[in-house]
């Protein structure tokens, strides 16, 4: 018993120490994405961790009509739930720690969390811009769930009707120890059912993460900062954090559902080679998701109006991820693929 | 990408070289005074600033010696800038205080104020040596 | 914060200002905001006050006109340009030709780069740092340019009273000439990246409208007012130093779009196709450009004691990139002006500002108020404080105080 609970305490803590580096590293490598592509140098790729660092240093200033309690807990509350996804969403192909304790809905649920800590945050700051963002954060977030609960569903009905017996499972999903990844058991009406599921999961990368053209919530020049307009120091810090994490977690489980694959079978190696092998193949799958679904996606487009970003994601972003759900169940029907 | 044109020329660009000018250093130095020490020292190096085109407006310099003390440049200059010294017939310059648009130059019937095209000019001290010409 | 604005209620009050990301210069806004729209607007300009102009009427005309290269980082030539023009009437200069060619090419090039920091600014207000970038990056051409033909990027100290200081030799119109060529091998392709994007039309489009009548009614200038379908260019309408011998026409909207809608993209469209304009309108200067002099008076005391000679008011005005920008000089036998006032292009414009904002969404407020191209150092001539704090004069009270100054001087 004693060491199951040193295996969770300890994977816990290593994957929160994992997940914030390499959020933080996600961050800087986006940076200088978007630097480069505007023709700029841009920070170092270290940027972020200075930044954190620097914030770490500084007072965090509580607005005198803020809800004390729910303003200093929101931030912590958004990291500690960011960090939890991790702990459920397979990464560069291990088992994930609390695999076997919860599935892609959860997932799903939680990922609104962050979202929900930051609302709360906002409105407990008692800023009309904060309150404003937490209005619009919240349209956001019903924007997008649908898009992103039909890809996700879509992929492991595709599995269920494949004979998997436990299809939500992430672990399933993700090829974990079965190596049958979607694009095995889907004929080719699915492929292409598969790949739109996959571009409507790249377009909800940036609502989730509030990044251009989906930083409504936070709109810099309409609201300075909205939702965290009233944040400083540690809790700025931890929110930013967060979204480090979460941009890892939202990168991760795109990997981890349309482009699982491992390197270390392709090129026939094992032992620790292939461990090394296969992180670091992830970790450039990763970051090719993040170039296409955050870096490019948010220098070449202006920022949408909150009318605009509901009639992209309740329209027609809902609609592709609809037509892509369609092509997978036409798929199953024409009998495409395996299925049982 | 007709609906956005901008990502084809963001794609583009991402091989190309950035149009950033790295003065005076890439990234910024832990300690800048450390950095220009270094730099003094020949350890480190110091990306050069834009080049100034000829006729460039820097920092004022002054012909003691040439000067007749006729006081004109003090009458066109816009930000009174310039000192009169009684005693020695000369002018005193405080380029905190110059406003750059040399003016002076042309004013003067002996030729004895020129812009040189000197421009790093920052001080911690308004009335520091480098920033009076005299 | 009052305690009004506390409330969570609908209708709440958002203040924008005095300082805040979406305003790249001073001014308070307070509006009213029902959801995420606009009910009600004001705002209180004078945060940018520095007492320019009592500056000025301690200082010779010769001070002066490089003072007003200060009034404004972006239209130096213009203001300087405008200030110029109000002295020689009084004086009764008559300024060589040469100069109002080279005046005027330094008023394009001056444009151009306006233009294109604007264009910078709006795609920075739309979220969009990309073409913001791009279009700052094209900038500094200009820039350039300027800095090789007035020996400085940004305050150019150019103009004199009578002339220009600095002439451009034969051997600059090569350089000259390539950056014009830049310029038009870029046009299209920033025509494209402005006004092919679908997010830019969706959040431009229909976006912060002033009709053509309101636009009259509130005496808008410069392109907010070309933008909305009125004809009006201080260039064409009353033309000054080399414009009358150019051969341009009011750039429309219309001539790019087919139509005329006075939003926002229209006030894009108007802006981009001007820097288009004013490479042509260089490339005319340097083919006409007659030789001679540059200056009236080379010899700075003759010029001095002929300004210190002269008796009598003028106004002198100039299209600068934003619109009108108009001086207003009275000299009075001393080395000082009597009375000079500013009064420039946003201060015309800023009017339009109630008139657009009204009803559209809070997503909307940085590109609207940026699609005028404000420029509060330029207007704010004015901050009234009474026992130390900031107030309001009524419109009575101000007719009052004229009606007793106009005594003063008629007694005088």
């Amino acid at each position: 018993m004693i060491d199951v609970i040193l295996a969770v305490v300890g994977g816990t803590i290593a994957v929160t120490i994992i997940g914030i580096i390499v959020g933080l590293v996600l961050l800087g490598i986006d940076r200088k994405f978007a630097a480069h592509m505007q023709a700029r140098v841009g920070p170092p790729l270290r940027q972020p961790f200075i930044d954190v660092a620097k914030l770490m240093c500084k007072d965090s200033i509580v607005p005198e009509n803020a809800v004390v309690s729910v303003f200093n807990a929101a931030p912590l509350i958004a990291l500690a739930s960011a960090v939890t996804l991790l702990l459920y969403i397979p990464i560069a192909g291990f088992y994930p720690l609390f695999g076997g304790l919860g599935d892609a809905i959860l997932v799903m649920y939680i990922l609104t969390v962050p979202a929900l800590a930051m609302v709360a945050g906002g409105f407990a700051s008692g800023s009309p811009y904060a309150t404003v963002g937490a209005q619009r954060e919240m349209v956001t977030m019903i924007a997008y769930e649908f898009p992103l609960a039909v890809a996700i569903v879509a992929v492991a009905w595709r599995f269920s009707m494949a004979g998997f017996s436990d299809p939500f499972s992430l672990a399933t999903m993700a090829g974990v120890g079965s190596g049958v990844v979607v694009w095995d058991i889907v004929g080719p009406l699915g492929i292409i059912g598969c790949l739109i599921l996959l571009l409507v999961l790249a377009w909800v990368t940036p609502a989730e993460l509030s990044r251009v053209p989906c930083d409504t919530p936070e709109a810099e020049t309409e609201l300075c900062g909205g939702l965290v307009a009233e944040y400083s120091g540690r809790n700025l810090a931890l929110f930013y954090l967060a979204g480090g994490v979460k941009t890892f977690a939202m990168t991760a489980l795109g990997v981890a559902i349309f482009l699982p694959w491992n390197i270390s079978w392709f090129i026939g190696i094992t032992g620790w080679t292939a461990l090394i092998a296969d992180v670091v193949f992830f970790l450039l799958k990763v970051i090719v998701v993040m170039f296409f679904s955050v870096s490019l996606i948010r220098v070449s487009m202006a920022r949408f109006r909150i009318n605009h970003l509901v009639s992209l994601y309740w329209g027609y972003i809902a609609i592709a991820a609809l037509v892509g759900l369609m092509m997978i169940i036409l798929d199953v029907f024409m009998k495409g693929g395996v299925v049982l | 990408m007709s609906l956005l044109p901008t990502m084809a020329e963001v794609l583009r660009q991402i091989t190309k070289k950035p149009a950033t000018n790295l003065f005076p250093a890439k990234y910024l130095p832990k300690s800048i005074t450390g950095f220009l020490g270094k730099v003094s020292e020949g350890k480190a190096e110091i990306n050069p600033p834009v080049i100034t085109p000829e006729n460039y407006r820097g920092k004022i310099t002054y012909d003691r010696d040439a000067c007749i003390g006729c006081k004109i440049c003090m009458r066109v200059c816009p930000a009174n800038a310039i000192e009169f010294i009684k005693e020695t017939k000369t002018v005193r310059i405080y380029v905190t205080q110059c406003i750059f648009c040399s003016q002076c130059n042309d004013a003067c019937p002996v030729q004895c104020l020129h812009m040189s095209s000197d421009f790093m000019l920052a001080d911690e001290d308004r009335y520091s040596e480098n920033l009076i010409v005299e | 914060m009052t305690s009004e604005n506390k409330s969570k209620k609908a209708p709440y009050t958002i203040p924008i200002g005095p300082t805040h990301p979406a305003l790249k210069e001073p001014i308070l806004f307070t509006f009213r905001i029902n959801g995420e729209v606009v009910e009600e607007v004001d705002f209180a300009p004078g945060k940018a006050h520095r007492g320019i102009e009592w500056m000025g009427m301690r200082r010779n005309p010769v001070q002066i006109v490089h003072l007003t290269d200060r009034i404004c980082g972006i239209c130096g030539v213009s203001h300087t340009f405008a200030f110029a023009r109000a002295i020689e009437q009084i004086v009764g200069i008559d300024v060589p030709d040469r100069a109002h060619y080279i005046r005027t090419i330094l008023a394009e090039f001056e444009r151009i780069q306006s233009h294109l920091l604007w264009a910078g600014v709006a795609a920075h207000e739309l979220g969009f740092d990309t073409l913001f970038n791009l279009a700052w990056r094209v900038r500094e051409e200009s820039m350039d340019l300027i800095e090789l033909l007035t020996g400085n990027r940004v305050n150019y100290a150019i103009v004199q009273v009578g002339g220009v200081r600095r002439d451009i030799e034969e051997e600059k119109f090569a350089r000259i000439k390539e950056g014009l060529r830049y310029y038009e091998s870029l046009i299209d392709k920033l025509l494209k990246l402005f006004l092919h994007d679908k997010t830019i039309n969706m959040r431009c489009r229909d976006c912060g409208l002033l009709t053509y009548d309101a636009a009259l009614k509130l005496c808008t200038v410069g392109p907010t007012t070309r933008a909305s379908g009125v004809r009006a260019d201080v260039r064409l309408d009353s033309p000054y130093a080399a414009y009358g011998e150019l051969n341009f026409d009011y750039v429309m909207p219309d001539l790019y779009t087919g139509e005329t809608r006075g939003d926002v993209y229209d006030r894009i469209v108007v802006r981009l196709l001007e820097v288009a304009q004013s490479v042509d309108l260089i490339r005319q200067c340097m083919k006409q450009m007659p030789e001679g002099e540059t200056l009236w008076e080379t010899k700075m005391p003759k010029l001095l004691a002929a300004c210190k000679k002269a008796e009598g008011e003028a106004v002198g005005r100039v299209e600068a990139p934003r619109g009108e920008c108009l001086h207003y000089v009275r000299m009075n036998k001393s080395d000082s002006p009597y009375m000079w006032k500013v009064k420039a292009s946003t201060y015309s414009n800023q009017l339009s500002w109630l008139e657009m904002l009204k009803g559209e969404q809070i997503a909307d407020i940085p590109i609207i108020v940026a699609s005028i191209d404000p420029c509060m150092s330029c207007t704010d001539r004015v901050a009234v404080v009474r026992d130390g704090k900031p107030d309001i004069y009524s419109k009575e009270y101000l007719h009052r105080l004229s009606v007793e100054k106009t005594r003063r001087l008629m007694n005088d």
